[in-house]
């Protein structure tokens, strides 16, 4: 791991003025000014999402029999298939979000190895950056047992809605449109956090993408259980949220501390 | 470089050994090493899947010369994938396809310079104005979907302007073939004919492998249409080969290519661990050479001179902006046609292309509606005056 610094780095015009210039002269003169207007891309764009199937679909209860009256069948208003589906997306994303944080952990031993301090304690951070709200007492621990800690709590939040699916007759083991949806938009995140050469505050960075789409994941959820009828799995998901807010302001306050205090060295 | 294909032993083939974490080594960066670098990456990648290819057709065809052919393939397995995996992770398959683009374009252009037959050159000019044109179209894709600027990936040293457009590369298969080269063609002919068509068919493989994994329905269609074109561009590449080359004579000609193509990049390199492990695969490669010179004089009692001649290494492949060649040639032959194997002009193309060309563009063509009104501008075209913006301010 290395810090980023400055050196020959190729890609911009200015590297190479003279084949730029020459490049943006013939492309002057094979393509001359016109209005930037793409409609038939457009509309074929519109055509293909109009005619599109599903992604997939929502499974359905394995069994209505004994669950009946904790079960879907018991879900008020809106419809029970969109809860299932959100169910399913925090599910797979706090199950991805254990992995996201067992890589930021060997990124973080890693930053340690190649001679940076890398993380203060979270309770150092948190202090150092303005106009953060500590939300719980001060964090003291050390920063990998705060790490470990995070780790552990996404994983029970992945373990609590498979309870909660399992109760309702659902089936935690498959994979709904919406989890499958929110496999693809984390894809990035974790090309970034197990890329030997990104620093741990470029993959901070990515993390924080990570924890607050999280955070209002589980906003969201909260709201969904108390549309449903489902006032105890609302205060469940409270609680999960309470521990994502918590997660957002840690690496919000890890990034901040690195990128002032730490620029230079191999985290950064 | 001082290399004698009928004399030097390099390293023996049971020394050429592989880790897991040495193939798997450190990529290139993607902002700082130079564009000709990982021109030379993608274009070595394609070197040794062509060469596995070759071996594994031979595999199925020749009973005695199987434990041979699967010791080669072995080593070439992994130097492919050393190379393969020099490309780092923050590549999106579209910044990939941009630099497969630039590599069919400058390593061809090099390539038609050096070709002495006079139809041989011509038929490598004619596919470089395709390749030319589909960098254009790749970049306004890149542009408009990902938001990213393609000379970000070629570094000024390649145009991005259109070509012969991509909407006419579409012909019937019997105007997509081309005249084999001689049999007692020089050495450097056989060379050029066979690094391009392992070029083209490494990008088709890829555009096939990737074109899915779009999400946008317009990139799936552009990676169909370019990939529909690349798998032309084997077959005019392919037919260039002397279909009557005996097997072990086309083994012998591969490893040659081999020794030809790491030597030009050894030779030109300016990333030292690159450098270094062009050597080293030069080495193997006359390594490779040995056995197949070997197996030609053992099999088919013949001396390997007969192919490989005095044994010189012909002229390589020139790893700098071929931009003022190209331009003359797109000046001149933007307009050629094929019929047959003839390059024509437009008015006499064959008429089952027209046919053709119609019925496949008949719903639209992905490559004219992605780069409409597309015109390069470093920084991508939100840098131009944005209508929507405007419209917006009014």
């Amino acid at each position: 791991m290395q810090s980023t610094r400055f050196g020959a780095n190729r890609t911009g015009a200015r590297m190479s003025p003279l084949n730029t210039s020459s490049m943006a002269a013939l492309a002057d003169e094979a393509s001359p000014e016109t209005h930037i207007g793409t409609p038939v891309m457009d509309a074929a764009k519109v055509a293909f999402a109009t005619e599109a199937e599903a992604i997939g679909s929502v499974p359905p209860p394995l069994s209505l029999k004994g669950v009946a009256k904790a079960g879907m069948a018991a879900l008020k208003g809106g419809a029970p298939s969109v809860f299932v589906d959100k169910l399913g997306e925090r599910l797979a994303f706090e199950r991805s979000g254990t992995r996201l944080y067992e890589a930021l952990i060997i990124k973080h031993q890693a930053a340690q190895q190649s001679g940076s301090e890398a993380l203060p304690p979270a309770a150092e951070a948190l202090e150092a950056l303005p106009g953060v709200r500590v939300l719980l007492e001060m964090l003291a621990e050390d920063p990998l047992a705060t790490l470990m800690r995070i780790r552990n709590e996404e994983l029970a939040h992945f373990q609590m809605l498979g309870d909660c699916l399992q109760r309702m007759g659902g089936d935690p083991t498959a994979m709904t449109p919406s989890a499958d949806v929110a496999g693809v938009a984390t894809g990035g995140i974790l090309q970034v956090v197990t890329d030997p050469r990104t620093t741990l505050a470029q993959a901070l960075t990515a993390m924080l993408s990570a924890e607050v789409t999280d955070q209002a994941g589980w906003e969201l959820l909260e709201i969904l259980a108390r549309d449903v009828g489902q006032p105890d799995l609302a205060t469940l998901f409270h609680g999960a949220l309470e521990q994502e807010q918590e997660h957002v302001a840690i690496i919000r306050s890890w990034l901040a501390y690195l990128l002032s205090r730490e620029a230079g060295t191999a985290a950064v | 470089m001082n290399i004698n294909l009928l004399h030097d032993k390099g390293i023996a083939l049971d020394r050429q050994r592989f880790t897991w974490k040495e193939m798997v080594g450190k990529p290139i960066s993607k902002l700082d090493d130079d564009a000709f670098t990982r021109v030379r990456v993608v274009l070595m990648n394609g070197i040794e899947s062509d060469s596995i290819r070759t071996k594994q057709t031979a595999l199925r065809m020749n009973l005695p010369l199987r434990e041979k052919l699967a010791q080669l393939m072995r080593a070439e397995q992994h130097q492919e994938t050393c190379i393969n995996w020099l490309l780092g992770p923050d590549h999106s398959p579209l910044e990939t396809t941009i630099a497969y683009e630039q590599v069919a374009i400058e390593v061809t252009a090099s390539i038609a310079q050096l070709e002495p037959d006079a139809y041989q050159s011509q038929s490598y000019r004619y596919a470089l104005l395709e390749d030319f044109d589909h960098l254009y179209r790749y970049a306004a894709l890149l542009d408009r979907l990902e938001g990213k600027d393609a000379n970000n990936i070629t570094q000024g040293y390649t145009d991005i302007i259109p070509g012969r457009p991509t909407l006419v590369h579409h012909r019937a298969p019997e105007h997509e073939l081309t005249e084999p080269y001689a049999r007692d063609a020089a050495l450097g002919t056989k060379l050029h004919a066979l690094t391009l068509v392992s070029g083209e068919y490494q990008t088709h493989d890829y555009y096939m492998h990737f074109g899915p994994t779009f999400a946008d329905p317009v990139a799936r269609q552009l990676y169909a249409e370019i990939a529909s074109v690349e798998s032309q561009h084997i077959t005019h590449y392919g037919c260039m080969l002397n279909p009557e080359e005996s097997l072990l004579e086309k083994l012998l000609i591969c490893e040659a290519n081999e020794v030809w193509n790491y030597a030009a990049c050894a030779q030109q390199e300016s990333n030292p661990r690159l450098k270094a492990l062009w050597e080293r695969f030069l080495d193997y490669e006359l390594g490779h050479l040995q056995l197949a010179r070997q197996l030609f004089q053992d099999v088919e009692r013949r001396d390997p001179a007969e192919v490989l001649g005095d044994g010189a290494l012909p002229p390589g492949i020139r790893y700098e902006s071929q931009r003022e060649y190209v331009r003359r040639v797109l000046a001149d032959e933007v307009s050629l046609r094929k019929n047959g194997t003839r390059f024509v002009p437009e008015s006499e193309e064959g008429t089952s292309s027209l046919a053709y060309r119609e019925g496949i563009n008949a719903d639209g063509s992905p490559s004219e509606m992605v780069s409409a009104a597309f015109h390069w501008t470093a920084g991508t075209e939100l840098v131009r005056k944005d209508p929507r913006q405007e419209r917006l301010r009014a």
